[in-house]
């Protein structure tokens, strides 16, 4: 291959690697801690945080233009300026000459454009953070803190509950419905970004970054009994519907949650109706004036199952309440014929139905469709798990042991590398620091590839990545070894590189490929600890391979050639 | 550059005999102290990392709403979820330097009573560990500092002792006052019961609230049995597969002579690891299969310059053309073993726990790999050789 086209090569595989690397180093490097971690908060958490930004900022503006209609846009605001223009256009009125407070809020059409313009500016900006935080190196939970839980479904208990044996499909089914019910509780964390998953036929994998408290976790397999049942008050929820249309800006706080108005009566609250998107996440689809007094406790709660409506076929929730549940129901529904019930998870209402009569302890809702059925049957069923959980192993690092193992681990890699560095200068001369430039390239294309496939950095990959750095210059030292010995028979310096990179191929080959089935075989059958380590040994040695037979190669080629000034310079000694 | 050749084959029943005395060794001491030190993730129980550190200051909540304290390396946070949806009050340390700055800071918030146990401790020794982020109430969640006073291992295995089937070591310096705490499992005992009753031991000792526990690993039974299966298996069939490469990419003879310098290797670490009581858990198995695939490297690079010494001149006898190749190679040997050595080092020392325990391990590894690879497998390439030269005579 001619030395252009393996210069390309090159030059093109260090810009792919830089542009998988990129989002790690803006991540790491240039995002402030406090935006980091409003980024990593659930979506919910940036909803929220959105929205109290945007009122807090649509009130500020208000009182601006009160004051001084004239004054300048504050710079912070610019980007209103391109939406006000654009408005200008569509509605084909001419855009004024200067920009200032008043023409700006004049190119939206109402409080809730303007609004819902702030609004969506801090949502997109801080969803493209979170984006770039995932495409940036995962650190894993023991160099992060964290707890990750490995639960197992008791399967002697749930066939003595049910009085025989279950089926292994039967099994399964409940082990799935536990996930469903355990990533719903968890929800209710605002921790960010757990991972739950079914590991193997029967158990149940929980990480949570972060998070190290095993009372959280033992609160969230109990469950927790925030769901109850609250009446409804139709004529002040029209009222509330008015008042917020009226003014968006007095619609949710500075922290983003609904803002209380004055007229509400004591003993009720206004409450937002969530429906699940297809996110997942609760979208807020209108307000209600729910009673702050409970109806009825969910505790009371004994199953949920969803069905169909044997006249019209439609989706249902039937649920059984124990015997003073059915009491307390009955009373609450026979005096409320006519109004309207909501299930409350939460503080959201999560679902609405209308009271026809006296209900006792067997309960159907209906009035949705068959996703959301079941997913208030979901909801329904968080007081209790189908098949209960064990904990079959458990590991929990504190956030400061973390931070430690990160600061050595760096402080390690440091220095093993300037050693290195020195070593291979000291033995080799001038051609040390080409197998150096190698080893940093190695680095390089280490931590992108890592990033890149979206590996998570654990202690051990770490191990895996020093071990690489002292295994990597090997593939050189046994070039350059090669090298001087066709110079010492006598070789010029340009034959002698030729001949050593030809005869050090197979020697390399051989070597690496065996060591990269240890590898392989490893990353397929170790424990998951031991995996990061040989996914990152096996990733070490196709990139010191290549930096060893490719760019190190280059940089010979390019650099010697048979004139004096311009020798070869493997060694402090004359040979 | 060496004048003369090192004489491995000469050599060949010194260097054995070394390696099979060391086995020896190995075995008598496996079996008189009944095995090896089983880490955690090998045998069931618990382990903990904890810290004695002292309480600067303690936090409680009287409200309705989910109060949850976290501490990071530059902050303490709280933040407040409820009907009125998320607050975050962050408290840099830079702001408040001491324990008695961050208790007032609290105080300062709704619902919230902070008291400053000892004030004068700095905010930046602040300790978040195994219940942080924590969920604040009634009972007052305690906030550790690095303290200064120094705690003797034996006053913590005394403290654990009434939990019984206990096993204490210190965890770096003597100063951090750092200790790894391992319990087997109990008859019917759970996660949640051990670690109970260890902290009701290490608090009736050391006064309440006064241990962080700032790593919890805890294994049943049934999760350490499938890992030993499933480490054994991964490296039985590592070797086989390496095994077959070697034979197909050079012979028979080369390709047995590496897999028995390859058992070696792990017989050998192996005897070390029982000999000096080191743990043995799946950071064990990690390098005890980096040192195979390092020796492997080895091993290939030495039998690779004797297959091309042999077809070089097919004269030569064999014994004379392996300590050539061994010689030839000597330069490299020794450069690979000293920048990986230098690579490994630093972790040895500066890293604690895991992390350390592999590098530790890596280091025999490295030795036993090198060894084997310059002496025992081109000793054993050469007897096998002998051996085939002689059947292929008498056929």
């Amino acid at each position: 291959m001619k030395k252009r086209s393996r210069l390309l090569i090159v030059l093109a595989v260090v810009l792919l690697c830089g542009y998988f690397l990129y989002p790690t180093i803006k991540w790491y490097g240039f995002v402030p801690q406090q935006t980091k971690e409003l980024a990593t908060g659930s979506n919910v958490q940036i909803k929220e945080y959105a929205r109290g930004q945007a009122s807090r900022d649509l009130r500020e503006l208000k009182e601006l233009v009160a004051s001084n209609p004239q004054a300048a846009l504050p710079s912070k605001y610019s980007f209103l300026k391109t939406i006000a223009k654009a408005n200008y256009k569509a509605t084909r009125r001419t855009a004024p000459k200067s920009w200032t407070v008043s023409t700006i809020l004049g190119g939206f059409s109402s409080e809730q454009a303007l609004f819902n313009a702030l609004e969506s500016n801090y949502r997109t900006s801080l969803l493209g953070v979170k984006a770039l935080g995932n495409k940036a190196l995962q650190l894993g939970l023991d160099l992060r803190g964290g707890m990750s839980i490995l639960l197992e479904a008791d399967v002697a208990s749930y066939e003595a509950k049910k009085g025989s044996s279950a089926s292994s499909s039967e099994i399964a089914a409940a082990i799935r419905q536990d996930i469903e019910i355990l990533e719903k509780r968890i929800d209710q964390f605002g921790v960010s970004e757990p991972v739950i998953r079914l590991q193997g036929s029967d158990q149940i994998l929980i990480e949570i970054p972060g998070a190290a408290d095993p009372e959280r976790v033992n609160s969230f397999l109990r469950g927790k009994g925030s769901l109850v049942f609250k009446m409804v008050d139709t004529d002040l929820t029209a009222e509330l519907d008015a008042f917020y249309k009226a003014n968006p800006g007095e619609v949710y706080t500075d922290t983003g949650s609904l803002k209380q108005p004055d007229f509400l009566p004591a003993g009720k609250i206004a409450a937002g109706y969530y429906v699940s998107d297809e996110y997942g996440i609760d979208e807020l689809e209108r307000y209600v004036v729910i009673n702050e007094e409970v109806g009825l406790d969910g505790t009371h709660l004994e199953s949920a199952t969803t069905g169909t409506d044997g006249i019209t076929g439609r989706p249902v929730v039937n649920f059984h309440l124990d015997n003073l549940g059915g009491d307390i129901f009955y009373k609450l529904t026979s005096t409320n014929v006519g109004k309207t019930l909501a299930v409350v998870m939460d503080g959201k209402v999560k679902a609405m139905a209308t009271i026809n009569e006296g209900i006792r302890s067997s309960v159907q809702i209906s009035g949705f469709n068959a996703e959301e059925a079941n997913d208030l049957a979901i909801v329904l069923r968080t007081a209790a798990l189908p098949i209960e959980l064990v904990v079959s192993s458990q590991q929990a690092v504190g956030a400061t042991l973390g931070e430690d193992a990160v600061s050595t681990g760096l402080k390690a890699i440091i220095i093993g590398f300037i050693l290195v560095v020195l070593i291979m200068f000291g033995y080799y001369h001038l051609s040390g620091l080409v197998a150096d430039l190698a080893l940093l390239l190695n680095l390089f294309i280490m931590i992108s590839v890592l990033s890149a496939f979206n590996f998570t950095v654990t202690l051990t990959s770490v191990a895996g990545l020093i071990l690489t750095l002292g295994m990597a210059v090997d593939t050189n030292v046994i070039i350059f070894e090669r090298i001087k010995e066709e110079r010492r028979v006598g070789k010029t310096d340009i034959a002698a590189i030729k001949a050593g990179f030809d005869k050090a191929f197979w020697t390399v080959m051989d070597a690496n490929i065996t060591t990269i089935i240890a590898a392989l075989v490893l990353s397929q059958l170790g424990s998951s600890s031991v995996k990061g380590f040989a996914n990152t040994l096996a990733i070490g040695i196709v990139s010191s391979v290549f930096t060893a037979l490719f760019v190190s190669h280059l940089v010979f080629d390019a650099t010697v050639t048979d004139r004096e000034d311009k020798k070869l310079h493997i060694s402090w000694r004359k040979n | 550059m060496l004048t003369k050749d090192i004489p491995v084959i000469k050599l060949r029943w010194v260097t054995w005999a070394l390696a099979i005395l060391l086995l020896a060794a190995g075995l008598v001491s496996f079996i008189m102290l009944g095995g090896f030190n089983l880490g955690v993730d090998f045998e069931s129980g618990l382990s903990q990392r904890i810290r004695i550190a002292p309480v600067g200051a303690e936090v409680s909540y009287d409200g309705t709403q989910d109060m949850v304290l976290s501490i990071s390396s530059a902050a303490l946070t709280v933040e407040e979820r409820g009907d009125a949806g998320v607050r975050v009050t962050t408290l840099r340390f830079a702001d408040h330097p001491t324990a008695a700055d961050l208790a007032n800071a609290l105080n300062a918030m709704d619902g919230i009573s902070a008291s400053a146990v000892d004030g004068s401790l700095k905010s930046t020794a602040l300790l978040s560990g195994y219940g942080f982020p924590a969920t604040l109430g009634e009972v007052a969640v305690k906030l550790n500092f690095q303290g200064s006073s120094r705690t003797a291992i034996d006053e913590v295995r005394s403290a654990v002792n009434p939990v019984g089937n206990a096993k204490v070591q210190t965890v770096g310096s003597e100063d951090s006052s750092t200790f790894q705490v391992r319990f087997g499992i109990k008859d019917g005992a759970t996660q949640a019961s051990m670690e109970e009753e260890v902290k009701n031991a290490l608090a009736a000792h050391f006064g309440e609230g006064n241990v962080v526990v700032l790593q919890s690993d805890y294994i049943g039974p049934k999760f350490s049995k499938s890992l030993i299966t499933s480490s054994i298996m991964a490296i039985a069939v590592a070797m086989v597969l390496i095994l077959v490469y070697v034979w197909i990419r050079f012979r028979f003879a080369y390709a047995v002579s590496s897999l028995v310098a390859l058992l070696h290797d792990v017989l050998a670490m192996l005897t070390v690891i029982s000999l000096l009581r080191l743990e043995f858990s799946s950071t064990t198995i990690a390098a005890l299969l980096t040192t195979i695939g390092y020796s492997l490297n080895n091993t290939i690079v030495i039998f690779d310059r004797v297959r091309e010494n042999v077809t070089l001149n097919k004269s030569a006898p064999l014994a004379i053309q392996i300590d050539r190749s061994i010689t030839q190679s000597v330069s490299r040997t020794v450069m690979a073993a000293l920048t990986t050595l230098l690579a490994i080092v630093p972790l040895a020392i500066f890293a604690s726990g895991d992390i350390r325990l592999f590098a530790v391990n890596m280091i025999f590894g490295l030795v036993f790999g090198t060894y084997s690879s310059n002496f025992l497998a081109p000793s054993l390439l050469h007897w096998i050789s002998q051996a085939q030269g002689k059947a292929g005579k008498k056929a």
